[in-house]
């Protein structure tokens, strides 16, 4: 195991060194350039290569490349083109707010969706399999835009039952008060595709002669279901989970536009918008990075869960 | 088909775990809503502001459409970062707050500066007892203003390392200034202590700049919020991180900021105060309500300014709704909620909300690229080209559909609201299609097989239109391919990134685009530089070169505001519009609705932070 997890660990290095060399090349060749935007409305040629100078991008390409290596092995970005503010501390402050929606949306997510899609796999061709697919299938043909605008003004405004936006200070103010409405119509975007997702899963599970031989044991069908079934299936959806965990590191940028929350999706999408290289890269590295060890973690919870499965 | 024995009593599981996962949902709704009380619709009865302080003491509260990016004057390059710095910070001249169009008053200053020598000396006379908010740098003392901050000040705009954006607002203008730069590059580091003959320090409170050549509007640069007057203590315990820390001695201090989240500002305890003393403009009769509402008070009324960037109309919308707000711009996507058929809305209107409706001192227009081969250049031909495109864009049409009728046709180089503007003019350039179409004909831009015109000799062309790929510009996209469509003329949209435009503009590289001006200061010069050839490569993004018009603007910029001036801007409208380099577009309103507790609102057209001339009704008596 010990071995296994350094081999893995080991292979992140070329790996994030495609990933570097990736987001360089493409900055480099569509991204903009910054330097006339924070010229401002007008400006001469000098300012702009004085500008251009002081970001540093006016050395030749492998010293540009040199320092962003540094910066990749040291974690230091540096500070933001357009705000100025240290990359690192903007992540540290914009985290909490996009992880607050985050992490209580993929554990609700997954219980309830786990729930529902047992509870329909087990009643799988009857009418209330049916029909929750049905609604499945029209929920997920709704975008999320529309969810947002709807639940904003009726939960919010028309009712009053949450705040129509914003953000506070303390932790159970903003994770009861603020971040509630935000992850509950994240959970119904979210819903429907993974009850449908581990349905499959899990229906995958209830035809195989394991299920028929518990069955013909006299296991209660409680036993079978959340016992072999779930523990089978758990393996699919434990990749469907990981696959998600970068993604808590990018936020919700829709969410956090519309309910102002001071999360990093907003600041990704100024950032993309701005040029703003030391913020895209310190996110295009961390992604990357939360992804290969998520997929670590997951190998290593496959093995967790099902002892038959080998980590060479 | 399998018979599994579960199936025989499916319905009630079926019903069970249905109700379970319904259930679950409805709860995690209401346990999620309780404690939590955002709705506040309380105290509109009686005009009261809802919001107050633990305290009791008056707070405002109003969106950003975006998020600041920091607050030092030299590299603030966004218009709501400018704001809060002009809340925070001392210029020397700043606007009546009531006058239109805008007129200079003293600030910083004692009185207005003695100007001579035919514009190019100004002399100021700096108040006494104007003060910096208290801060660590200043040991506990209070820090007075000299004419040496203001100095520094004017300096920071050469330090290249902070990124200035602003540097343009006094770049060779002052005797001795940018010398003082070369030689500052040549040695380790600015040269701070040494002097400037432009920038004469005569005593401690006093300061007489040199022109380089006459500049009647040099008054407008004086109250230009980049011009802010800093502490150098400040600068240099945080030489890279003004921004963060700004110290000025404005009304307001900076108490907390939470980037992207909210701005609180608070009263600044060593502000030096003032009286409301405006007077009424004859063509706005809210003004005598404002004046009556606050003639004779103190200025600085609110203790507490609360800013929240809130990027979606939708929630900005509701949340003035729910009077989390005390006013708003109204976003164009809700303008017919609130004012439907020009009117606040009857359920507004019954919580006492008004609107008070501005024109933004701007235009927009569409430039050619003077150096393209089919569109730019004098000859007649190109001309009638350019000519027959203004004639057939429908502006009335962009101004009904796309701004929803939120702005007005811009018929003069110099737009409404900004000296130099000549009310009641009219561009010879109308909509007229058909006229347009007989244009082409006439210089020879005969259709082809495939419907589309080509050029006098033969060849196909088309309008490239450059812009960002947003839903606003593809509004734009649908208009303009119809109204080319219309004269025979191929429609090629072209999208790229801001950024990249912004570049080849720069270089005269882009064929044809749409921009916007507004007034970094609100007279004519700052929009009649835009056609200058000598601004090609900075604002001249037309990048269009006319002898005849570079003399007149040459004449015009040596000479103060007056009928004279006025004179020189008339033919300069001739030229452009027998030239026609650009299209004018529009100027666009804002129609700012705002609750009845908010006592003295009117928005200025280029003064950023009037919150010291407000009051808020806290239903107590003010």
């Amino acid at each position: 195991m010990g071995a296994y997890v350094l081999r893995r660990l080991w292979q992140i290095v070329p790996t994030m060194a495609g990933v570097i060399l990736l987001i360089f090349v493409l900055f480099n060749v569509v991204g903009g350039d910054p330097a006339y935007l924070l010229a401002g409305k007008i400006s001469n040629p000098e300012q702009i290569a004085n500008i251009r100078k002081q970001l540093g991008i006016d050395e030749p390409y492998w010293m540009q490349l040199l320092i962003f290596v540094k910066q990749v092995v040291t974690f230091d970005f540096g500070a933001s083109w357009s705000t100025n503010e240290v990359v690192s501390s903007m992540f540290a402050s914009r985290l909490p707010a996009s992880l607050m929606i985050g992490i209580p949306l993929l554990i609700l997510e997954t219980i309830i969706a786990v729930t529902i899609a047992l509870a329909v796999a087990y009643v799988r061709g009857s009418f209330t399999d049916r029909a929750a697919m049905v609604t499945c299938t029209i929920a997920q043909s709704v975008s999320i835009l529309v969810y947002i605008i709807v639940f904003q003004y009726v939960l919010a405004y028309k009712w009053g039952l949450f705040p129509v936006q914003g953000w506070g200070n303390g932790f159970f103010e903003n994770l009861f008060k603020f971040a509630a409405l935000p992850v509950l119509i994240a959970l119904v975007v979210s819903l429907a595709p993974n009850i449908r997702l581990y349905r499959t899963f899990l229906l995958d599970e209830v035809n195989q002669d394991y299920v028929r031989t518990a069955r013909a044991k006299g296991l209660s069908e409680n036993r079978v279901m959340f016992v072999h079934v779930l523990r089978n299936a758990s393996i699919p959806i434990i990749t469907n989970l990981m696959i998600q965990l970068p993604g808590l590191l990018v936020g919700l940028f829709l969410i956090e536009r519309f309910f102002s929350v001071p999360g990093i999706g907003r600041e990704v999408i100024l950032a993309v918008e701005r040029s703003d290289f030391p913020v895209i890269k310190a996110v295009t590295v961390y992604v990357a990075l939360a992804t290969m060890l998520a997929n670590l973690a997951a190998d290593l919870l496959y093995k967790a869960v099902d002892p038959r499965v080998e980590l060479k | 088909m399998a018979t599994w024995p579960q199936e025989t009593t499916g319905g009630r599981v079926r019903a069970k775990h249905l109700i379970g996962a319904v259930a679950a949902i409805v709860m995690a709704t209401l346990s999620a809503g309780c404690g939590q009380s955002a709705k506040s619709g309380d105290g509109a009865s009686n005009v009261a502001s809802p919001a107050k302080s633990a305290d009791g003491k008056k707070v405002v509260r109003f969106p950003f459409v975006i998020g600041e990016s920091g607050f030092d004057p030299v590299t603030a390059h966004d218009l709501y970062s400018s704001e809060v710095i002009d809340g925070i910070f001392d210029t020397v001249l700043t606007y009546d707050y009531l006058a239109r169009p805008a007129k200079l008053v003293p600030k910083l200053a004692a009185e207005m500066p003695l100007v001579e020598d035919g514009g190019k000396r100004w002399t100021i006379k700096l108040v006494k007892g104007a003060y910096f908010s208290p801060h660590e740098v200043f040991n506990g003392k209070k820090r007075e203003v000299t004419a040496r901050d203001v100095e520094y000040s004017f300096k920071r705009h050469y330090d290249d390392s902070l990124k200035p954006v602003w540097r343009f607002l006094i770049d060779g203008k002052i005797v001795g200034l940018n010398a003082w730069y070369e030689k500052s590059k040549k040695s380790d580091g600015l040269l701070w202590d040494e002097p400037v003959p432009g920038l004469e320090v005569v005593d401690s409170h006093t300061l007489r700049i040199s022109l380089t050549k006459p500049d009647y509007n040099f008054g407008y640069v004086l109250a230009h919020v980049a011009m802010s007057i800093v502490a150098r203590e400040v600068v240099e315990k945080y030489p890279n991180d003004v921004q963060s820390h700004p110290v000025g001695s404005s009304a307001y201090f900076l108490k907390e900021w939470v980037r992207g989240q909210r701005i609180i500002l608070e009263r600044n305890p060593n502000w030096r105060g003032g009286t409301w003393d405006f007077k009424p403009n004859a063509d706005d009769p809210y003004d005598e309500v404002i004046v009556k509402q606050m003639k004779g008070k103190p200025l600085g009324l609110i203790d507490r300014v609360e800013i929240y960037p809130i990027e979606e109309e939708q929630s900005r919308w509701l949340a003035f709704k729910n009077k989390q707000l005390d006013f708003i711009n109204i976003p164009s996507s809700f303008i017919k909620q609130a004012m439907p058929g020009g009117k606040v809305a009857p359920d507004l209107a019954a919580e006492g909300a008004r609107v008070a409706t501005t024109v933004d001192p701007e235009y927009t227009y569409n430039y050619f690229q003077w150096n393209d081969p089919v569109w730019g250049g004098a000859e007649l031909h190109k001309v009638a080209l350019r000519r027959a495109v203004a004639m057939a864009i429908n502006r009335g049409e962009e101004i009904e559909v796309v701004r929803k009728g939120t702005a007005k046709r811009a018929e003069f180089i110099v737009p409404e609201g900004v000296v130099g503007h000549q009310a009641g003019y009219k561009s010879s350039i109308d909509y007229n299609p058909a006229l347009a179409n007989a244009l082409l004909d006439k210089f020879g831009y005969k259709k082809g097989a495939d419907g589309y015109r080509n050029t006098p000799d033969g060849k196909p062309f088309s309008f490239k239109y450059t812009s960002t790929p947003t839903a606003l510009e593809r509004e734009f996209d649908e208009l303009y391919s119809k109204n080319m469509e219309a004269i025979g003329i191929r429609y090629d949209s072209d999208k790229e990134k801001f950024a990249d435009s912004i570049k080849r503009e720069k270089r005269c590289q882009i064929m044809i685009r749409g921009a916007a001006w507004i007034a970094d200061y609100p007279d004519g010069d700052n929009f009649t530089q835009l056609l200058y050839s000598k601004n090609i490569g900075e604002s001249n993004n037309g990048c269009y070169k006319s002898a005849a018009y570079d003399k007149l603007y040459e004449q015009s910029a040596l000479l103060p505001a007056g009928p004279e001036r006025d004179k020189i801007y008339l033919e300069m409208q001739k030229q452009f519009e027998a030239d026609t380099p650009w299209v004018l577009g529009v100027t666009r309103y804002r129609n700012q609705m705002v609750y009845p507790w908010v006592l003295g609102y009117k928005r200025h057209p280029v003064m950023l932070a009037n919150w010291m001339y407000y009051d808020i009704n806290t239903g107590k008596g003010n």
